[in-house]
Parts: C-alpha cells; structure tokens; sequence
C-alpha cells in the first residue's frame, strides 16, 4: 500500500504522542488506535499501518530474544536480563527461545545489535575464512 | 608455574568465549541492485554490508527506520527477509603498480583471465581530495603526442582538462595517444636511464561502454607496448548501473596511490556523460529526490569530487601528481546542457572537438576557438613557448581573413601571406591516429612553419613535406633533436642549426 507524506507524519506524531518518559505506553497504543478507527480521518488506514510499523519497530528496539540450544537456568536466565538491562537501561522485555540449531552457546539479539556465541555462528565464521 | 598456566588458560578461556557484537539489519526491499534495510542503527555512509554468499552492498541512504544500499555483484540470489551485517569497513580497491598491466572492474576484482592482482595496498573509494596546504600550482608538461594540443591547448601534471564533443568525433583517439605517448616516453626514459625523468602511469576508466570498443582499446595499447604502463578500469554497459557508478572513483583511488607515492599518473574517465546517467539511474531506484533532466540534486558534487581529486601535491607532501582527462558526449553540438556544462565548469579547461572539423578532414577535429587550457602554459616548455606562442592568436586571424576573403579577391600581399600561412598550419596539424609525435620534432615542425620555410610548398604537399622532413629529422639528425629536448629551449645557436638543416632539407626535397 502506498503510504502518503502526510500519512508518515501522522502517524509519526501519533507515535510520539503515545511515549511516556521516552517509553512506549501500551495503554495509550490501544486508545490511539481505537479513536483513529473512531474518528476515521482521511487516509487513516495508512495511518495506522505505517503507524503499526512504528510500534513494531520500537518493540523490537526495546525486546532481547535469547536463544540458546537448551532451555536456561533461572539463575542463568536473571544473570544475562541483568547484564543486558545494564547495557540497554530499563524497560527492556526479554523473551528465551529455545533453538537447537544453535549447537550450543547463546545469540542475543537487541533491536539491530546481536551478540552471538553460538557454536553455529563461530562455525559459520570458520567456514567463511577458508 | 602451575597457577601461571592455570592463569594464560583462563585468559585464552575468557577470549574463546567473547561474543562479538554485531549490527544487523533484514532485507525489505530488493529490486534493480538496490535494497531496503531494515535495522542496521549503525551503519555509516558508504560502509561496506556483508549480505552473506561474498556479496555486498554499499549503504547510500540512511533513513529513519531503513537504509537503502546498493548491491555491488549479483543481487539475483539475495532473498527479502535475508539477514545484513555491518563490517566497519569503507568500500576499498587495490592499488599500487601490480595493477599496471591489468583490466580490472569496478571493484579491483581481474577480468582479463590473468591470474589475482598483485597489489601494494587497497585504498578507499571515497577520499577527500587534497587541500589547499597540500597542493602546488601545475609545473611539469603532460606531452600527449598531439601537436595542436601541445602547442596550442598545453596540458600539465595534475591538471584536469575536459574532451568535450560528438559522439565519434575522436574523443578516446586523444585519449589513447596520450597513453601510448606516456608509454613511449617512459620506455626511452628506462631505455636512456634518465633517472631526471618522472614515469607517467596511465588509468584508463571505461564508463558504460560497449565490450567491443573497450576489447578495441585494450589491443590498440597492447599492440602499441603500453599496456605495461596502464590500469584498465572497465564498467561495460552490460554492468549494473552501481558499478558503472562507482569505476571512476575507483580508478581515481588507484592513481590516487601513484599521487601519494610521490609519482605521476593520468587518468581518463570515458565518459563522464554515462556516469552520470548511471548514477541518475541509482539514485532514481534509492527514491531520492529528482532534479533537472531527473538527475539528482547532487550529480554537480559528484562530479566536482571525483574531479578535485586530480591534484599536483607539493614537494614537502611527496611531489606527485594525478592529472585527469575526462570526456563528455554531447548531443548534436550542445556544450549547453545540463552535465557539459557542469564538467567544462570543474575543469581547468577543455578541448573542444567538432563534427564538421572532422568531416572536412581535420583530424583531431580540434575546434581552436572554443578549447582552452587554463593552466598548462605554465607547464609548457620553453622551447614550445618560442615556436607557438602565437599560434592561437595567428589562427584566429586567419580565420577572420579567411571568411573575410571569400567576398572578393582583392587582398594585400600581408593579408594573402596570412592566409596561406594560416593553410599551412592547419595542415601541419592533421595527424593520424594513435601515431604521437615526440616533442623535439613538434618544436622543429612548428619552427619550420613559423618561419616561413613551408610557404613555398603547395598546401596539398605541406603533409608529405612535413613526414618526410621528420623522417629526415630522427634518421638523420638525432644529435639536433637530442639537443632540443635537452635544452628544452631554442637559443640562437639551436636556431642557426636549425636554419642550416632545413636548408639542407628544402634543397634534396621532392614532392612524391
């Protein structure tokens, strides 16, 4: 669908009103959402989409998935959200995945950064060297 | 001891198992060479992306959610949702003089079947061109072999001179002399073991050509013995629109290395008309905003930097120079439009060719009036100051006498002198292609014309007069032509001598 200018900056000021202390506040997300679809203004379904794009963006931003070929410890699991909330502040979600084709090791994937130590990744980097 | 392995153990231990961070980002958007990023918060401009399978991109844009790179290789195999990572690294090319010998793409990468480029070291793509610190005005001559540009357009070490005209009205033709003569010139330095002497390496940038006109080039200075002085730098018009965009920086990366090395090269970026068509065609695909004739915003700055930096840099910073030769197609005459008139402004001078020149049997089809060179008459020696300091100025006249004799045929002797003497210099300056002349001989031409010892051979004869005397000149006369090129000036004495043998010439001279 092709997404106006001024669709962008509508849904990028609906985004922005929708922070609370830099955060993104699920609560108001929904109510946005619900009076857009109330009030229908012109182009309000590029809005929206471009609007969700936004909100995925940011939830990725703000969202650690942690894979590793077997299911962590608790112990393991609070150590490394402590050591990222260190790293990325607070308000960060985590979410443990299990992969086994990992091999072994853990990839930590922050929005765009990724700490990756798995034994596939430094397989995969030998592979590449020769 | 124990607890010191124990501790190197733990140490090695403690390295094995650092994660490295990395930036990634996923394809959106694929289609053309160019893709749609999503993520990748730290790329840089122009940074190198490792897509996975040996390709990689150039990131160009950087959006507020996105960025948008260009795909240098084969973008057929990538997949929308395919994993991006940052390198850190700027796009290089090799350089150093293991490339010499060679035709290379866009990316360094042989496609003459010749085995891995030997190269020195790889240097960035986009460099900033040297500062004002850094440089010295223009010294030392570039010879190209041509005589009307020698003479009358003088080209020197680190100057940018534009070749400008039709298409086939021999633009590349000047271009490839240049390089034969450099190859020339340096073969004699080697052979003589002039160490005064500065080599002058050539690199020749084949922007959105036919395969078979550069396949031409590439054995016309094979068979000429210049290849092993020359870089080839080909972009076919059957490469993506990324490469062809991105040849001539890196063939300005590669003299770029010769420059910094305290060494001369030269560099002809044919044409610079496709490259900016090919860069329009990037930046159309990259959404970026259009200008006048859909080009972008930039196509000036992209140009005037791959331009600034051809340079002369001073003593202290190694004395190199990088000079640049590039060439603009027009259509049907027009220097007007929108890229010539960009280029003819960033440059130090154009020499300007004519398809009516050409048709008439000028050739090079050089248009006196309208090329100039801004700064190479200080790199001219002294000598070809002597025999054609004038020569523009006379020409000019002739042509106004000229067009003034058609309407009667009432002229004074000094006017019909003139215009015979005008006849005679335009004949001197036809020559053949990919056939330069070596400077000595020029002067002694020129010197000849000048004063009067051509007058009284009939027009249509002044061409074989003219070779049979050069013959006469380095068969026979080798010391006097040795002497010119040394002295690099004509002294009273040099002129005598002069005077004595064209003489002598005139006297066993007969028409063929």
């Amino acid at each position: 669908m092709k997404i106006s200018k001024q669709a962008r900056r509508d849904a990028k000021e609906l985004f922005l009103s929708c922070l609370q202390n830099g955060l993104l506040d699920d609560e108001k997300v929904r109510q946005a959402v619900k009076q857009v679809l109330a009030s229908k203004p012109r182009g309000y379904i590029a809005i929206l989409s471009h609007f969700h794009r936004l909100v995925k963006l940011d939830i990725e931003r703000r969202t650690a998935r942690i894979e590793s070929a077997l299911p962590l410890s608790a112990d393991l699991q609070a150590s490394v959200q402590a050591s990222l909330t260190g790293v990325y502040g607070p308000g960060l979600s985590t979410a443990f995945v299990q992969n086994p084709a990992l091999i072994g090791g853990m990839r930590i994937k922050v929005g765009s950064d990724v700490y990756d130590g798995s034994v596939q990744a430094r397989l995969a980097a030998l592979q590449e060297s020769f | 001891m124990s607890t010191l392995l124990q501790e190197i153990e733990a140490q090695i231990a403690g390295v094995k198992n650092t994660a490295s961070k990395q930036n990634v980002g996923t394809v959106r958007e694929i289609g053309d060479g160019v893709a749609k990023i999503e993520g990748l918060t730290d790329a840089m401009l122009n940074e190198m992306l490792d897509f996975g399978n040996g390709v990689t991109g150039l990131a160009l844009n950087l959006e507020e959610t996105e960025v948008g790179a260009i795909i240098l290789g084969d973008y057929t195999s990538i997949r929308e949702g395919q994993e991006v990572r940052t390198t850190g690294k700027l796009l290089q090319v090799p350089a150093g003089k293991g490339l010499l010998g060679r035709v290379v793409n866009s990316l360094g990468q042989p496609v003459d079947g010749k085995g891995p480029v030997k190269a020195e070291t790889a240097y960035p793509v986009e460099k900033i061109a040297p500062g004002i610190i850094r440089r010295r005005s223009v010294s030392q001559p570039v010879q190209t072999g041509i005589m009307a540009i020698d003479a009358m357009i003088p080209i020197g070490r680190g100057q940018r001179e534009l070749i400008i005209g039709d298409r086939s009205t021999g633009k590349t033709t000047i271009g490839v002399d240049t390089i034969i003569n450099q190859a020339r010139m340096n073969k004699a330095a080697e052979a003589a073991g002039d160490k005064e002497y500065r080599p002058l390496y050539s690199i020749y940038v084949a922007i959105g050509q036919k395969q078979s006109n550069i396949a031409r080039v590439i054995s016309v200075l094979e068979e000429a013995g210049a290849m092993p002085y020359t870089i080839i730098v080909a972009a076919a018009a059957s490469d993506s629109a990324t490469n062809q965009y991105l040849a001539p920086f890196a063939g300005a990366a590669m003299g770029e290395w010769f420059m910094d090395n305290g060494m001369d090269a030269l560099i002809i970026f044919d044409d610079l008309s496709k490259h900016a068509v090919a860069y329009r065609q990037v930046s159309l695909v990259l959404k970026r905003p259009s200008g006048r004739e859909a080009y972008p915003g930039d196509v000036f700055y992209l140009h005037s930097r791959l331009l600034e930096r051809c340079a002369r840099v001073s003593e202290k910073y190694g004395n190199g120079s990088l000079t640049g030769l590039p060439i603009i197609e027009t259509q049907a005459g027009d220097v007007s439009a929108y890229i010539p008139t960009n280029v003819i402004s960033i440059t130090d001078g154009q020499i300007y060719l004519e398809t009516d020149l050409f048709y008439q049997g000028v050739r090079p089809a050089i248009s006196v009036g309208l090329s100039v060179s801004r700064v190479g008459s200080a790199a001219q020696i002294k000598a070809m100051k002597q025999v054609a300091g004038r020569l523009k100025g006379d020409l000019a006249q002739f042509r106004e006498l000229a067009a003034f004799a058609q309407f009667g045929s009432d002229l004074d002797a000094k006017t019909q002198a003139q215009i015979e003497r005008g006849k005679r210099i335009i004949e001197v300056f036809k020559q053949p292609q990919y056939n330069p002349i070596a400077v000595e001989v020029q002067v002694a031409i020129l010197w000849t014309v000048q004063n009067g010892y051509m007058d009284d051979v009939a027009v249509e004869k002044v061409k074989d007069f003219q070779t049979k005397l050069t013959e006469y000149l380095t068969s026979r006369k080798a010391d006097l032509m040795g002497r010119i090129s040394k002295e690099k000036a004509i002294s009273d004495a040099l002129a005598g001598d002069l005077k004595s043998v064209v003489t002598e010439f005139k006297q066993t001279y007969k028409p063929a």
